[in-house]
This record gives C-alpha cells, sequence and structure tokens, in this order.
C-alpha cells in the first residue's frame, strides 16, 4: 500500500511538472523544433532582454495584475467582513451570488463586461474609445474579487469572535479594531486570496481579450495570437523565468510561514517573518505604482500621434531572425507617429472586433472577401492616393481586383496561394495528381484538414468543379457530402496545429497557405509543395485599408505608402514568407525565398487561381452548419436536416451532467460541515 | 432584554457598589453574562436603563466606558506577544512610550508575570493566559471590572490559586468587580454581594452568609450548596408543622397556616439513636467524600441527604433530631417541589450540574 502511494505521489509530481522541465528545457534550445534539442545556449534569454515589444506586454501583463490584485484584494477583504456579519440565512445567499461569477465561463463574464463597456463608454459617455486600459483592470477587479472573498472568508468565521468584543472593549472604534486585530488574523486568508488573484490575473486571457481596446495589450492576449508561426524560443525563455519567479515567491513564502509557526512554539522575539512580508508587499506597491506611473506619463504623452495598426499575427517583419524591424525603420523615418501594433488571428474576429465598435484603428491588413464585406458595409475610409505615390509599383495584377474593383479602399500588402503540402517519404508521387489526393483512404488517418469551413469548401469545390464563390444551396450540399466523405480519413482539423503535425511527420498530407507551407518545408526537407493548377486553387490577396473608426488616416497612408517601397516590401517578405505584390520587391529578397515556386508561381499558373468574394452572411452561415455537421457526426449531412444533429444531445447531456454535478456537490459539503 | 423575539433578562434592577467583588451566579441560560455584555457595552437592551455615576450610558459605546473585561477564553490577541497585549488598550488611548512602560511592568508585577514581557501568547499555560487576560483589562485603570466566568477553563488546583488571586488583586486595585460564575464554591468564597439569577431573573441578592443560610426560594436553597426541601405549613411564628410533626423554629411573620417550603441543609442534621429521635428512617446509601459521608435516609417514602462525620451502614435504622436554628421557612415560589428531593442522588449529582452549566446563551 505504502509502495503504491509513494509511486502515485510520484506520477502526480511528474505530471505537474514535467510539462514546466520541458518549457525550461526548450529556453536553453539552440534549435527551434521542441523535440529535439541541440546544443545549450543562453541566447533566447538574450533575444528576450532586447525584445522591447515582448517585454513591454510582460510589463502590461504585470501592472495590470498587480493593481487589479492590490485593489480587488482590499476590497474584497471589507467585502468578506461585511458578508460575514451578515446574518447567517442573507450571508449564504450573499456567498452563493459571488460565487457565481467564478463558475460562470469566461467568455461569458467577458463578452457581458465588453458590452456593458461599451455600452456605458460609447452610448453613455460619448467615448471614442470605449474599450481600454481602465476598462480592462476593472474587468480584472471584477473576476478577481470572488477569489480574495472565498479565501477570506473561511479565516474570518475560524477568528475568535470575542476578539473583536476584546479589542472594542480596550478602547478600539469599530474601525480600530479591524485594523488593529481582525486585519492580523485574517491576513493568511489575505495573501492566499491575493496570489489567487495575481495568478489568474496574469493568466487571463478570455475575458482580457474582450475587454481590452487597441490600445493596451497583456501578454496572453498576443501570445494567443500568434497563429502563423510557431512560438518563438524567448517567449519559452519569459514564460521559464516566470514560473521560477512565482516558484521562488511561493517557496519563500512557505519557509517564512513554517519559520514563523516554528517561532510560535519557540520563545522567540519580534515576528521577522511579518516584516518581511510587510517590506515584500511594499516592494510589490511601489512596483505597481511605478508602472502605473509610466504607463500614466507614457500614454498621456500627446505630442506623438498614436498608430494603431491591427494586422494578423506575426504577419510584420520585426527584427527578429536578422530580419528588419520595419516599424522601428518607419518611427525612425517619421519621428512624430508612435506605432501602437496589435493582432487579430482571423478575418472574422478581426471584423468582429470592428463591428463592436469601441475600438480606434487606422490601419487593418484583412484578406480579399472580408474587404469586400468591409466595402459592402461601409465600414472603409476611401484612401488618398496622393499620399502614397507607391502605388505606382503595386502591379497591375493586383489592381481593379474582384474584391475592390474601383482601387479606392485598399493596397494589397501580400498575396499567396493554398495548395497541398506532402510528405514525400510516404506519400507516393504518383498519387499526386490534384485535391483528390487529400480523398485518398491508402492515406487514411494522416491526412489533416483546414479548421475553417470556407477554405474547406474551397478545395472540395475545386474538385467537384463548383464555384467557389457559389452560393447555390444544393451546390453546397453537394460541397458538404464530398466533405462528409473524407471525414472518417481525416486524422485532425487544423490551423496553426499544423506545423507540429507536419514537422513531426504524424501527417503526411494537408492543404495550407503556401508561405506557411514554406516554412515547414524548412524545417523538414521531406516536406513538399504542390499546387492542383489544373483544377483550380484559392488565390487570396491581403491588403491595406483603413477603417471607419480611423482618427489619423494620413498617419496610416503614409505607411501604406512605406510599405509599399519595394526595398521594405522585399525586406518584410523576407520574414513572412509570402508573396510580394510590388514590383522590385522580389528583388530585394531573400534568394532563396525569391525564386520558389512555391513562394512565386509562374504567371500561366497564377492565371488558374481564384479569388474568394463576399458571400451574403446567410451563404456563410450554411456554410459554418454544414462544416459543424461533417465534423460532428461525419455522416452522410444529406439527411441531417430532418435529424436533429448531434450538438444539441451532446449539449443537453453536458448541461444535465454540470446541473446534476451543481445539485450533488453542495449537499456533500454540508454534510461534511 | 430581548433577543430574537424571546425575553432573556426581566426585570434586573442592580445596584454596584464601588470597590465591591460582586458576583452574578446561576446555572447557564440564566442570563448571567448577557446582564454582564450591557454592562460591558456590547449589546443593548430593548428596554431599561444602566446608569453609571448616574448617568445613562445606554448609547455609550463599549470603547467610551470606562468598564474593562476579562472574557470567558480570555480572547488574546495571538499576534501579539505578552506585553504587546498588555500595552493594547494604553497604545489605543495613545499614552507617551514611558508611561505604558511602566504601567505594563506594574501590573506585571500585580500578576506576577515578570520577565514574560515578550513571550507568546500560546506558548503561555492557562493559567498565565488568565493572568494576561487580567492585566490586559486592569492596566487600563477602569472603574468597573467585567470577569465572565475567567476561571471555568483552568483545572481545580489553579482555580482555587485563581480565585484567591483575584480576590487579592482586587483588594490591591480597589476596583469593583462584576464576576460572572456557575460555580456556587467560588461565587461564596470571593464575593462581597452574590447576586442568584436564574431564567432571567434575580432570584436574591445578598452577602454570602445570608444567601447560604436563608435562601429566598426552593432554586436559591438548592443552588447554593445541598438543600432537603420539604412542604410543610406555618401553623404560627415560630412554629412549623412538616411530617405530621410540629418543630420550632427561628422564623416568623407567615399567615396562619400558610403553606411553606422547609429548608434543611444536610450537614446541619444530628443523628441520634433511633428511639430518641424526631424522625426515624433507614439508611439507604452511603457515600464516602473525604470530610464526610453522604448519606440518603428514606423517611416514609421522602428521601433526605445527610452529612455526617459519624458512619452508619447501609440498612441500618436511625433517628434524627432537628433544632430549630436548624430549621429554615421559605415562602412558596413557582420552584417548589422541583428541588430538595433526594430519591433520585446519586455520586455523581455534582459532577452533572457542573457539566451540565458549562455554556452560556
Amino acid at each position: 500500500m505504502k509502495k503504491t502511494n509513494r509511486i502515485l505521489t510520484i506520477l502526480i509530481f511528474a505530471f505537474l511538472y514535467l510539462p514546466m522541465l520541458v518549457l525550461i528545457v526548450a529556453s536553453f534550445n539552440t534549435g527551434k523544433n521542441l523535440t529535439v534539442f541541440e546544443s545549450f545556449t543562453l541566447g533566447n534569454y538574450k533575444d528576450l532582454f532586447q525584445d522591447k515589444d515582448l517585454l513591454g506586454l510582460l510589463g502590461n501583463s504585470l501592472l495590470i495584475s498587480i493593481l487589479s490584485t492590490a485593489i480587488a484584494t482590499g476590497f474584497g477583504t471589507f467585502a468578506a467582513v461585511g458578508i460575514h456579519n451578515l446574518k447567517p440565512r442573507m450571508r449564504k445567499t450573499v456567498m452563493s451570488l459571488t460565487n457565481i461569477p467564478m463558475t460562470n465561463p469566461d467568455i461569458v463574464t467577458g463578452i457581458s463586461l465588453s458590452l456593458l463597456f461599451v455600452f456605458i463608454g460609447t452610448t453613455l459617455l460619448h467615448q471614442k474609445e470605449s474599450l481600454n486600459f481602465w476598462t480592462l483592470l476593472i474587468a480584472h477587479i471584477t473576476f478577481n474579487l470572488p477569489y480574495v472573498i472565498l479565501n477570506v472568508m473561511p479565516k474570518l468565521k475560524q477568528m475568535d469572535p470575542a476578539l473583536q468584543d476584546a479589542a472594542m472593549d480596550l478602547g478600539c472604534t469599530p474601525a480600530q479594531s479591524f485594523f488593529k486585530v481582525t486585519l492580523h488574523e485574517i491576513m493568511p486568508g489575505i495573501i492566499s486570496g491575493a496570489i489567487m488573484a495575481f495568478t489568474m490575473s496574469l493568466d487571463d486571457f478570455v475575458i482580457s481579450y474582450f475587454v481590452t481596446g487597441s490600445g493596451f495589450l497583456t501578454l496572453p492576449i498576443e501570445i494567443y495570437s500568434y497563429t502563423k508561426k510557431p512560438m518563438q524560443p524567448r517567449v519559452y525563455a519569459m514564460f521559464t523565468l516566470l514560473f521560477l519567479l512565482i516558484f521562488v515567491l511561493m517557496v519563500v513564502m512557505n519557509l517564512l510561514q513554517i519559520r514563523s509557526e516554528r517561532k510560535k512554539t519557540a520563545k522567540q522575539e519580534t515576528t521577522k517573518s511579518g516584516r518581511i512580508f510587510r517590506r515584500v508587499c511594499a516592494g510589490f506597491c511601489a512596483v505597481a505604482i511605478f508602472f502605473g506611473a509610466g504607463w500614466l506619463i507614457f500614454s498621456t504623452r500627446q505630442d506623438k500621434v498614436t498608430l494603431n495598426v491591427m494586422n494578423w499575427g506575426q504577419n510584420i517583419a520585426d527584427g527578429s531572425d536578422e530580419t528588419m524591424d520595419i516599424i522601428a525603420a518607419f518611427e525612425e523615418k517619421y519621428p512624430h507617429i508612435d506605432v501602437n501594433y496589435t493582432t487579430y488571428e482571423s478575418n472574422e474576429s478581426l471584423y468582429a472586433k470592428l463591428a463592436g465598435g469601441g475600438v480606434t484603428v487606422d490601419l487593418i491588413i484583412p484578406s480579399d472577401y472580408m474587404i469586400a464585406r468591409l466595402i459592402d458595409e461601409d465600414m472603409l475610409n476611401p484612401l488618398n492616393f496622393d499620399n502614397i505615390p507607391n502605388y505606382k509599383y503595386v502591379q497591375e495584377r493586383f489592381k481593379n481586383t474582384a474584391y475592390d474593383p474601383d482601387n479606392a479602399y485598399s493596397v494589397p500588402y501580400t498575396w499567396g496561394t493554398v495548395g497541398i503540402i506532402y510528405n514525400t517519404k510516404f506519400v507516393d508521387e504518383a498519387d499526386v495528381t490534384g485535391w483528390e489526393l487529400l480523398w485518398n483512404e491508402k492515406y487514411a488517418g494522416k491526412i489533416l484538414m483546414f479548421d475553417n469551413s470556407r477554405d474547406a469548401f474551397g478545395i472540395t469545390q475545386f474538385l467537384e468543379g463548383i464555384s467557389i464563390n457559389t452560393t447555390d444551396t444544393k451546390e453546397l450540399q453537394q460541397a458538404a457530402n464530398k466533405l462528409a466523405q473524407q471525414n472518417p480519413l481525416v486524422r485532425q482539423y487544423v490551423m496553426d496545429q499544423i506545423y507540429g503535425a507536419m514537422e513531426d511527420e504524424n501527417a503526411w498530407i494537408a492543404p495550407y497557405y503556401a508561405g506557411d507551407c514554406m516554412m515547414m518545408m524548412d524545417a523538414n526537407e521531406n516536406l513538399q509543395f504542390y499546387l492542383p493548377e489544373e483544377q483550380g486553387f484559392n488565390l487570396f490577396i491581403d491588403a491595406m485599408c483603413v477603417p471607419k473608426c480611423s482618427e489619423n488616416q494620413k498617419e496610416a497612408e503614409l505607411l501604406i505608402n512605406f510599405l509599399c517601397e519595394p526595398e521594405i516590401s522585399g525586406a518584410n517578405m523576407d520574414y513572412i514568407c509570402y508573396a510580394s505584390p510590388i514590383e522590385g520587391a522580389r528583388d530585394h529578397m531573400d534568394e532563396y525565398l525569391a525564386e520558389s515556386q512555391v513562394i512565386y508561381p509562374e504567371d500561366s499558373i497564377l492565371e488558374k487561381g481564384t479569388s474568394y468574394l463576399f458571400l451574403p452572411p446567410e451563404v456563410n452561415r450554411l456554410m459554418d452548419n454544414l462544416f459543424m455537421e461533417v465534423r460532428i457526426s461525419g455522416g452522410d449531412t444529406s439527411e441531417s436536416e430532418e435529424e436533429p444533429s448531434a450538438l444539441p444531445v451532446i449539449l443537453t447531456f453536458a448541461g444535465l451532467g454540470i446541473a446534476a454535478a451543481f445539485l450533488f456537490l453542495p449537499k456533500k459539503k454540508t454534510k461534511r460541515n | 432584554m430581548e433577543f430574537d423575539g424571546e425575553r432573556i433578562l426581566d426585570g434586573i434592577n442592580l445596584y454596584f457598589n464601588d470597590h465591591e467583588f460582586l458576583t452574578l451566579l446561576g446555572p447557564s441560560g440564566c442570563g448571567k453574562t448577557t446582564t454582564l455584555r450591557i454592562i460591558g457595552g456590547f449589546l443593548t437592551p430593548t428596554s431599561g436603563r444602566v446608569l453609571f455615576d448616574g448617568q445613562c450610558i445606554n448609547d455609550v459605546p463599549a470603547y467610551k466606558r470606562q468598564i474593562n473585561t476579562v472574557f470567558q477564553r480570555y480572547a488574546l490577541f495571538p499576534h501579539l506577544d505578552v506585553y504587546g497585549n498588555i500595552a493594547f488598550g494604553l497604545k489605543v488611548a495613545k499614552l507617551s512610550k514611558e508611561e505604558i512602560q511602566e504601567r505594563v511592568q506594574d501590573i506585571l508585577a500585580v500578576v506576577g508575570l515578570k520577565g514574560y514581557e515578550h513571550r507568546r501568547i500560546d506558548s503561555l499555560s492557562g493559567g498565565q493566559q488568565q493572568r494576561v487576560a487580567i492585566a490586559r483589562a486592569l492596566v487600563n485603570r477602569p472603574k468597573v471590572l467585567l470577569l465572565d466566568e475567567p476561571l471555568a477553563a483552568l483545572d481545580l488546583r489553579l482555580r482555587k490559586d485563581m480565585q484567591n488571586e483575584l480576590k487579592r488583586i482586587q483588594q490591591a486595585m480597589g476596583i469593583t468587580f462584576i464576576y460572572v460564575t456557575h460555580d456556587q464554591e467560588e461565587a461564596l468564597s470571593m464575593s462581597d454581594t452574590v447576586v442568584v439569577m436564574d431564567k432571567g431573573r434575580i432570584q436574591q441578592i445578598g452577602k454570602p452568609e445570608d444567601i447560604y443560610n436563608e435562601p429566598k426560594n426552593a432554586f436559591v436553597a438548592d443552588f447554593i450548596g445541598e438543600s432537603n426541601i420539604l412542604d410543610g405549613v406555618m401553623l404560627a411564628d415560630y412554629k412549623v408543622k412538616f411530617f405530621g410533626r410540629v418543630f420550632e423554629c427561628v422564623d416568623k411573620g407567615f399567615a396562619p397556616n400558610e403553606p411553606v417550603d422547609v429548608v434543611i441543609r444536610p450537614e446541619d442534621i444530628d443523628f441520634v439513636p433511633a428511639g430518641e429521635g424526631h424522625l426515624v428512617g433507614t439508611v439507604t446509601s452511603v457515600t464516602f467524600k473525604g470530610l464526610n459521608y453522604d448519606i440518603i435516609v428514606d423517611f416514609r417514602g421522602f428521601k433526605w441527604l445527610i452529612q455526617t462525620t459519624d458512619y452508619h451502614g447501609e440498612g441500618e435504622t436511625v433517628g434524627i433530631r432537628l433544632n430549630p436554628e436548624d430549621i429554615h421557612i421559605m415562602h412558596k415560589s413557582e420552584y417548589s417541589g422541583m428541588f430538595g428531593d433526594y430519591s433520585s442522588y446519586s455520586a455523581e449529582y455534582d459532577e452533572l450540574t457542573e457539566d451540565v452549566a458549562d455554556e452560556e446563551e
């Protein structure tokens, strides 16, 4: 029995700490590949401390968590005291009310807070940018409060109520008795509540994502938008440091606690641990105030124009891997402009941010069909081409496009194709004949598929010879049936997870964007790219636009112009691995990329590519629903219109399960009491 | 005083004299702690007034009253050491450092804890904690010190020592002590005045001797010491009839033929040979108590407790004599018939009552 216990303990610790160990090892790895340790380096740490953006984001995260923790701990403690002094029945009600936000899914909290802030900010206060640092801070305080209350309450319950009487008896007003006696008694609860709140706040993504504007980003928000490329090793280095910091903090706190407990039995003098703790607290507060003051000074510096740029994650050269730091170069050229660069992970999420209101964005880089939609919904400003003389470098092929026929709203940024990446070690060249490779039963379980409806349907439509911009319900149903046939063969529906799966050879065949395929081929030489030119393929263009909410259109146009310079565009493509629509940019690119057929297919091939057009929302919705059914049922989707799909059933069961858990759990607790 | 709609205290009318050691005595739930909390300012009475030096202090909060309290389980501040606890009230009052130092040292001498200044509270024994609690209250030089069962948590030996200590401190400092206890022996041995309470009412106020010798009703007679309580009829002054026999007594002032309770203390009863006794009965049980034997004697179906140093074996027929001064007559009260019968007497009787009377409220 003892032995199994010990083994179990070891196993549990392994499960808890192994991931951290892997992370730490990875942070000292010279190679980018997580699975192979090449050699030891401290370079990642050097990179980290030179990366002002990353450190700035870390600073933001720390600022928000420390401030929100401090405020929530203060309020939460007083709230707990208030609740404790209520009559028992009332106390129970209030406690369950405070616990609900904690069990509430983050996404619900996030969206409802966001709605509230936008409503108050935009409708009531007529602010231009209603989501900002303060809304983020308020949101963090909100979700931190219950944790503090939950930790402080038991300490209040444990406390001998006579202590307060004693303090009053000795001349303390109720307020004095709280600060001189109660506070000391409940301090352990306050500290553990604060620590819990701090960690919750530090890594919160979901709520933060919805309540912060483009002006203030935290680390998790940025990290989650790194979808297009694998994580940079310097991020591992940062996480390692964060983990170690928290680890050391916890160990020190535990040691202090043990020491103070020992002192209780021994005859020692003053409580040193208390003094140290107070110093630590004071230090934390000082750091928070320092950050806060710095941020305030920084943000109120009005002599500079702040240009808010929203782009895909990792979609601009940032100076890493010996590339050019485009934004820095731009700011150097125009010292009066301060670029505030933020990211989004899909066209749809960009659209949601803009449509939701409450943000100020000056420059966005969506894809073709989304631009058509934004134009259609009157969400873009026409550009003033007098400010963009470099427009002359844009290749004719990218003018008068379907999405912006009059060249009024957009200037192309990158373009690319969607093709198939496959592993030559396992896939027979004879089978590589077209999109049907993705339906080849020989490779069942080794095929990956797009995890977004538009691209998945597009491929099927090319295969079936249907227009990729069809709005015909029957044709869409036909494509869905074809996708359903593929479902049993598909290993996984992926977006950025494709990198690991393909590079580690867990999957052999997948459709993806050419630029990303190029990077994967870089990592594994067995990978090869194939463009089914005969059947047709998607040719996509990402272009720069100025949304209606922009306040600095002129500066945005300056940046557009800057990015259209052949030299700059070329240097930019070296990092993002897509093709440039700028004449002459190719000459400034790394030769290996510039000559690559993957990135720059021949013009004769390119002519066979088709672009996505804007589809009416009901078609998009139908496509989404059909795709969802394909993914879940995998069966023949033609029947699914009559039969209830599995999703509601699953949701119902999940809901019942949760309800049951709620019903039974509290009962057990009361029994134990 | 009402609490949750229930009447806890009723018609409490008490005077406290300066420098007096007054004890509120009663079983648990009798309202003695509630009375104390009202005096201390932790509860506000629903009706009635609390006067202090002639001033109504109903609305004066606890922290402004010149009254300090020693709490039932001491309520010492665990985060402070002995010195910090004692100096607490003085620091709140913002006295100078030197004065605090001086007064703490003085009081430490009074309670005999010199040299313990920097000990942690939880490293002290129960008795030492008790002294710290008393010092913490006394150092503020209150006019009145409230003590809420301060010795209940101590063992018997320590309790005896502390009783003497408390009495000594009270006399030395010349402060009014209001002391709450359920222990009648403690109350009798320490107090100048004892207030016996039950069911939220005062049953009797008086000097310990008067309370003992002349209890007002069956409750007091039973609660203070042991008593045999019999139904009787007062025929005339100095003449009482019970057990079908007229006895001489020292009480007067009752209506003719008034039914009364007759109290006879177990230690006042003298055994005589069966033939010479006023009453003759059979010994049903004998318990050795150290100083004396507790002997239960059955007199015509009514069992008496008799405390004597003479041994009489079980089953023995004995006679007793009652002298006039051994008989105490009380008016009938709501407690009549509830106490004073030892039919169900057992040796554990004492311990039982003490266990029950542990917690208040």
